[in-house]
């Protein structure tokens, strides 16, 4: 079911949270709210579920106005950050809830229960409470609490933020496969780039109660929009080189590092530029040459890691297939893909 | 290692004293007390054997010819009332004569002993037969003795005969001082007055509790959770008022109310009902009052304790429950009050034992009455112990009675445990699998 968020604002009192936000979530669609902590993603969220009540604007669940219904009458699932299951009640009792407080007939609820364990693979673990399950364990009977009344939407605020690395990665594909089997519509809140990227459709990047960008995954990363959308996305992040235009090129501060701007050679001289080059494009590889220092160097197994500073101070970050040549303090002189470097102007806007 | 052992000791010391003056002594007293007959007539400390009408009243049925006896005056001619007839400087022949003939002489009664002296060979005359006789007398009616064998020589002394079982009941009856004895118990268990206050007192805590200090504490409490926090606020402080109020003056209010001249009285006045004592009325009305008064005041701690359990579930139980379809009432019922059983235990324990134990607001308001309708157990132990209407207190029936109530509240704690289940509440947590 497609939700639609028109011109929607939520003040706590005099605090402004998000003002006037619009967003379309397509039926079937998974997307994602990405942004830093205290963004307003769980606002928004909580208020689609109807936890909190619109300042203004409305929520519409397909053609469906939803705005002023209470959230019992929303059909939502939620999985909240901290799973809130009921610690007096058992697995079993926890997941059957949203059918427990419609009335439903016990086999059906026991029946539907077990459905939906088999589904989370959590259907050996029924008689267990809360407290004597592991976090994944936890997760997962959430995940079916909020699925088992068949929602037309799921909410996800933050489900792997409690979880090692080892489960989070499990449960990023296990959430993704079930949203997918149940073509449920359904909004992950996360502060994880990585989470976003590897579990939705698309990605809503949001800045202080606005949403900067949304678009697919990969446009994201290859078209971001802003310098903040830029710096977000990425592991190990984008760096940025602070300089001004030149004739047609951008020249870094001191002068000594100067590339063509191709399209944008427009640019009136003397304004202020930030240049922004994601580690893999700087390297061996490239069209052109730069030098500076290694201040830092680090191993992932598969590749390495660098810091590189250059003369005006400046870091550029590099990302290599794993080398044993370069040492910490080496100087080096590597390669920028000038094609590929993001030009922002000074309030970070993309040019 | 010895000498921080001993320092362990002296650290300990004070605290060990203080929970054996304070905590201790008070219970053992009682248990101490409560198995013997301690009265204000006893005395607390030890006692003397003094023959009285009551004590002889209790011979009557096991003895009764001593019982007759003892009650009566007795007349010996003995050396030490010679002696004291000779310093009456009367005709010397009186004394030659009785010590002569009648020494050793035993008279049942004064009609006797006087029928020998007026036939003295030297014929006194009635004034000093009257005078004479007086010397005699060796009654032992209101003699207090020290010690047992005083007692018991005096009574062989002048007459009386008695086996070894005879005299063990004459000196547990002539005793005035305390003795151990299960008799309190027994009182207890056998006084139709005692079912009475017993059924009183079951009757005050089970419906002062359940009714006020759980579930008008729970509904107090589940109110104002769902009120916004600056209105609940000042609910919860009005709520407390009967608790923070003087029990006195609050009690007083409620005279107030419902005295003959009171707010009741008059405002049906106005409709020509006449005034009456509303609260002492009948056993009915003074049972309402009581039970109001104590609820008002006794809720509030209910109210005050379930009101920081609900606090303490997060937040987003509630969130999720909403979420999850439950109404306000489904809320309630799933998600507040399974969550409450241990606070709800934890007020019905200490709500019944300081029911059980407290008495001072229906001493200030009906003093267990009309008649003992509204007395319950710990005012029957104040009366009986400390406020009795006869002005003999006794303490060893009090203590007793004291006694009975601290096991009746262990016992019903423990069944309060078991209720209630506190094993399943502590689940094992087990490490990420
Ligand atoms: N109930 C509330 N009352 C007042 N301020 C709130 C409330 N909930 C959230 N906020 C504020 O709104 C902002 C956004 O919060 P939130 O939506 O939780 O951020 P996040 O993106 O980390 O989920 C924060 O500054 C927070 O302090
Ligand atoms: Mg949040």
């Amino acid at each position: 079911m497609r939700i639609l968020l028109d011109k929607f604002s939520k003040s706590f009192g005099s605090t402004k949270v998000i003002e006037a936000m619009d967003l379309e979530v397509g039926s079937g669609e998974m997307l994602a709210l990405l942004g830093p902590s205290g963004c307003g993603k769980s606002t928004t969220l909580f208020a689609i579920c109807g936890i909190h009540r619109p300042t203004a604007g409305r929520i519409l669940f397909g053609d469906r106005d939803v705005t002023n219904l209470p959230s019992q009458e929303r059909n939502v699932g939620v999985v909240f950050q901290s799973y809130a299951l009921y610690p007096h009640m058992t697995v079993e009792e926890n997941i059957g809830f949203p059918l427990t407080v419609r009335r439903l007939p016990a086999s059906d609820i026991k029946r539907r229960v077990a459905e939906i364990s088999a589904l989370v693979h959590i259907d050996n673990l029924l008689g267990r409470r809360p407290s004597q399950l592991s976090g994944g364990q936890q997760q997962r009977v959430a995940l079916a609490r909020a699925l088992i009344r068949r929602p037309d939407v799921l909410l996800l605020d933050e489900p792997l933020a409690n979880l090692d690395a080892k489960l989070r990665l499990e449960m990023r594909s296990e959430i993704r496969r079930l949203q997918k089997e149940t073509g449920i519509t359904a909004i992950l809140v996360t502060h994880d780039q990585v989470e976003a990227m590897s579990m939705c459709d698309r990605i809503a990047i949001m800045k202080e109660g606005e949403i900067v960008q949304i678009a697919t995954p990969s446009e994201m990363y290859n078209d971001p929009r802003s310098a903040f959308v830029a710096g977000f996305l990425g592991n190990p992040p984008i760096s940025f080189l602070k300089g001004k235009a030149l004739g047609g090129a951008f020249v870094s501060d001191d002068g000594n590092f100067r590339l063509p701007l191709g399209s944008l050679r427009d640019i009136g001289d003397g304004r202020a530029l930030t240049l922004g080059i994601r580690p893999e494009h700087f390297g061996p590889d490239g069209d052109l040459a730069i030098e500076g220092k290694v201040v830092f160097a680090e191993t992932q197994g598969r590749e390495n890691l660098y810091d590189v500073v250059l003369a005006d101070g400046s870091v550029l970050r590099s990302i290599q297939p794993v080398r044993d040549d370069v040492k910490l303090g080496d100087c080096v002189r590597w390669n920028l893909s000038s094609e590929a470097a993001f030009v922002f102007a000074e309030d970070g806007r993309r040019l | 290692m010895r000498t921080s052992r001993t320092l362990g000791i002296i650290m300990i010391a004070p605290a060990a004293t203080m929970i054996f003056l304070f905590y201790l002594m008070p219970a053992i007293l009682t248990g101490i007390f409560a198995m013997t007959n301690m009265s204000t007539a006893t005395g607390i400390s030890g006692g003397v054997y003094q023959v009285t009408q009551s004590a002889a009243n209790r011979l009557q049925d096991d003895m009764p010819e001593l019982a007759a006896g003892i009650a009566e005056p007795r007349f010996v001619i003995d050396d030490e009332g010679l002696a004291a007839l000779e310093a009456l400087k009367l005709k010397p022949g009186y004394v030659a004569e009785l010590r002569g003939q009648h020494v050793g002489a035993v008279f049942a009664s004064r009609r006797e002993a006087e029928r020998v002296i007026k036939a003295l060979k030297d014929r006194p005359s009635t004034r000093e037969v009257k005078q004479i006789s007086d010397l005699f007398n060796r009654s032992v009616l209101n003699t207090r003795f020290e010690t047992r064998d005083a007692l018991i020589g005096s009574l062989e002394k002048l007459g009386f005969t008695m086996t070894p079982e005879e005299q063990d009941k004459v000196a547990r009856v002539t005793y005035t001082g305390w003795v151990w004895t299960t008799d309190n118990f027994r009182v207890i268990a056998s006084s139709p007055d005692m079912a009475k206050i017993f059924f009183n007192t079951a009757f005050y805590v089970a419906v002062t509790l359940m009714l006020f200090n759980v579930s008008y504490a729970l509904f107090l409490a589940v109110t104002t959770h769902y009120m916004p926090p600056a209105t609940a606020s000042v609910f919860r402080a009005v709520w407390l008022l009967p608790r923070i109020t003087p029990v006195v003056i609050y009690v007083l209010m409620w005279k107030w109310l419902t005295w003959d001249n009171g707010f009741i009285s008059m405002f049906l006045g106005q409709f020509g009902v006449p005034p009456k004592n509303y609260l002492l009325d009948n056993a009915y009305n003074a049972w309402f009052f009581v039970i109001l008064i104590n609820g008002f005041i006794g809720a509030s701690m209910g109210m005050l304790v379930f009101s920081s359990a609900i606090k303490a579930i997060p937040q987003t139980h509630f969130h999720a429950s909403e979420v999850d379809g439950a109404s306000r009432w489904q809320q309630i019922r799933y998600i507040i009050l399974p969550q409450l059983r241990w606070p709800i235990l934890f007020v019905t324990c200490y709500q019944t034992l300081s029911l059980l134990a407290s008495f001072n607001e229906i001493l200030l308001s009906t003093r267990g009455g009309p008649g003992r309708a509204t007395e319950v157990w710990s005012l029957a132990a104040y009366h009986t112990a400390l406020n009795n209407y006869t002005g003999n207190l006794e303490y060893g029936l009090g203590a007793a009675l004291a006694l009975v109530l601290v096991v009746i509240g262990i016992v019903l704690s423990l069944i309060y445990l078991r209720i209630f289940r506190y094993d399943t509440l502590i689940s094992k947590p087990l490490i990420e699998d």
